[in-house]
């Protein structure tokens, strides 16, 4: 960490810088696996930055690719082929080695998955569980299991230092989720990736685990990039949100902007699909039809077929990116620049 | 408390198998042809000696109260009383019992010392050259009928290369005294280490001709397992945490694949007991798989019924050996009673 970052950090109280200093930067990244009989690109082209202390959410319908890239970010799934560019903290992780990357893990990026039921290792003590983070690094088996009991303590796990002994089929889903959190947040972090992690929990417990969330990330100041599909999720925990349709980002934008002035079609369908407590509305829009598979994408925008706006352009001209007055970056060809 | 309600499932069970087995002995009994009671006096025998041995089993009575008797005489452990030694066949079970045991156990141990190191570093190296000429050893080693890997063993270490002796349990003159029945640990008793050596020789290689298709089994299903392991969503966080490969593979996978793996030795273990006719044979080894293969040559009915009735509560006790013992492996099933600590 730079005399400049200590200085940013100190000075610009968190809520109010727009742009703080970028942690990751991801400069156009393709994911590509080799099936059978092609090469089918799951994620095309994506770029996108996360700043230090930043909470970007990456959204979208389950296909787009969100999670794909998540993995990516952390090397995580050996099958697919990766090119572009991850800049993590000043290092292209795409190029690191295996043994280095495996260093980065747990130790700078944390990942927490979808299901907790199945995260964890039935047969391995929570503690153990937690504190393997850190016992990877080397570090004595009693500080672990003190720092994994300070972990849990701080993601409120009661009666933590009782719990540490048990195994995970004596812990509730709640439960078990702020375990794989402890895991990815032992090793003290600068980007927790947090893959759907709520999705598998009842409505309750998914506030009070993104409560935590939300605590923890500006108590410690740690980036958090949170994918789901879920919109109703987003609006309070995002400073900005990545809208994500078959492998591309379609429009990005500040949380509140975005919502606010929805820009891509792709993403008002979006929206238009959330319940809202302040809006009264007859029906519940959806959007009609089903997103592309990776290998059969349509022509042009990819999203044309389903698009209520669909224009002559649409299906043979793919379009580029533009900044609308909003300040979103968004591929659309309703906003110039194609 | 599940723990053990499982446990006395897996008792009853067991039992159940065991009376279903003595049934089925008390029906071949039945079905020998012949006069059952001639049988028992022994070729040769008088009418006399044939009916008061008839009167002595009870062969009069109702087929159901020797059914009963039967079953009861199974309880106190009587198999009955061989024809040709005149001895209880319990007592002669037990006299071959230990040498038996001394070649499953060793067997097992070279099986399982082959199949984990070959399991882990396939699965570590998934489709590697490794993995790949480990699966055609496996397959090849798997494949191979256990007389014919009997004999090219003897062939080839005994007769062409010379390395090990080819048959027996020991040379001659160099036995230690009989405490445990079993050559190698007698020999270890005693302190006497080249006895020792030279039992070991002459048990390494049947024990190989068992030892070569566990292996093969083993590694096929362990190698399975723990790809499966390796595969599930569980193993993404550990990645996440920054785990090295064989972190991954020796401290979550292989835990994990042990419950299906030991379930599955403790039926090659049990299937030993009766390979080992054959191997006993070859190799001209006393034990119960010779023992049975000699009463067979012999005629000697009930000493071959009262081995396959032995037989088959070894088996039982085994696999009842490795039920429990894969129950142990489970917290799941475990429960709190021996986890530490928790609540």
């Amino acid at each position: 960490m730079g005399v400049d970052t200590i200085l940013t950090d100190g000075i610009i109280p968190a809520p109010v810088r727009r742009r703080p200093e970028a942690l990751l930067q991801v400069e156009q990244l393709s994911i590509d696996i080799a099936t059978r009989d092609a090469n089918v690109r799951l994620v095309d082209n994506v770029s996108f930055g996360i700043g230090r202390g930043e909470r970007v959410a990456l959204v979208g319908e389950s296909g787009s690719g969100k999670s794909v890239t998540a993995q990516a970010l952390m090397r995580l799934n050996s099958r697919v082929k990766l090119s572009g560019r991850v800049n993590f903290d000043g290092k292209d992780l795409l190029s690191l080695s295996p043994s280095q990357m495996a260093a980065m893990r747990g130790q700078r990026m944390g990942m927490v998955f979808q299901d907790p039921m199945s995260s964890l290792d039935p047969l391995m003590t929570i503690g153990d569980q937690v504190a393997e983070t850190l016992r990877i690094r080397g570090i004595s088996k009693r500080n672990a299991r003190q720092r994994a009991l300070d972990v849990l303590d701080e993601l409120k796990v009661e009666r933590a230092a009782e719990r540490l002994d048990s195994f995970p089929h004596e812990f509730s889903g709640g439960m078990r989720q702020r375990v794989v959190l402890a895991m990815a947040l032992v090793g003290e972090p600068d980007l927790l990736i947090a893959d759907e992690p709520t999705t598998a929990l009842d409505v309750r417990v998914q506030e009070r685990v993104l409560d935590l969330l939300d605590e923890i990330s500006r108590r410690r100041s740690l980036a958090v990039l949170l994918i789901t599909h879920d919109m109703g999720i987003v609006a309070g925990f995002a400073d900005r949100v990545m809208v994500m349709y078959s492998g591309r980002i379609v429009e990005e934008n500040e949380a509140t902007l975005l919502f606010a002035e929805p820009q891509h079609p792709y993403t008002r369908g979006l929206l238009e699909a959330v319940p809202r407590a302040d809006v009264t509305v007859d029906r519940l829009r959806s959007i009609p039809g089903a997103p592309p598979v990776p290998a059969a994408r349509p022509s042009g925008c990819t999203f044309h077929p389903r698009c209520d706006r669909a224009m002559a352009i649409c299906s043979s001209v793919e379009p580029g990116e533009a900044i609308t007055p909003s300040g979103a970056r968004v591929r659309c060809h309703l906003y110039g620049a194609g | 408390m599940a723990y053990l309600r499982l446990i006395s499932q897996r008792l009853v069970m067991t039992v159940l198998t065991l009376w279903g087995l003595a049934t089925l002995v008390f029906i071949m009994i039945k079905l020998i042809p012949g006069d059952e009671a001639q049988v028992a006096a022994g070729p040769g025998a008088n009418p006399e000696q044939v009916a008061s041995v008839a009167k002595r089993l009870g062969l009069d009575l109702p087929v159901l109260q020797q059914y009963l008797n039967f079953l009861l005489r199974m309880l106190r452990g009587d198999l009955g009383t061989s024809v040709v030694s005149s001895k209880p066949v319990l007592t002669e079970l037990a006299a071959v019992l230990p040498s038996t045991i001394e070649l499953m156990i060793f067997a097992s141990i070279i099986g399982t010392l082959i199949a984990f190191p070959m399991a882990l570093v396939a699965a570590s190296y998934r489709g590697k050259a490794f993995d790949g000429i480990a699966r055609i050893v496996a397959v090849t080693g798997g494949a191979m009928p256990a007389f014919w890997l009997a004999l090219m063993l003897q062939f080839f270490f005994g007769n062409v290369w010379r390395i090990t002796p080819i048959s027996g349990q020991h040379s001659f003159g160099i036995a230690s005294p009989n405490v445990t029945g079993m050559p190698t640990l007698d020999a270890l008793l005693a302190g006497d280490i080249p006895a020792f050596l030279d039992a070991l020789a002459y048990l390494i290689l049947p024990a190989f001709v068992f030892a070569i298709p566990f292996a093969a089994q083993v590694f096929r299903l362990l190698r399975a397992s723990l790809l499966g392991v390796l595969a599930s969503d569980m193993m993404l966080p550990v990645r996440a945490k920054g785990a090295s490969t064989s972190r991954m593979v020796l401290r979550h996978a292989l835990p994990n694949s042990l419950l299906p793996t030991v379930s599955l030795m403790g039926v090659l273990v049990g299937g030993m007991v009766g390979g080992a006719i054959l191997v006993e044979t070859v190799f001209a080894r006393r034990g119960v798989g010779s023992f049975l293969a000699n009463s067979v040559a012999l005629k000697d009915t009930y000493a071959v019924l009262g081995a396959v009735m032995f037989v088959g509560i070894a088996v039982c006790l085994v696999n009842l050996v490795a039920d429990i013992i894969t129950l142990m492996l489970d917290p799941r099933i475990r429960g709190t009673q021996f986890g530490a600590g928790a609540k």
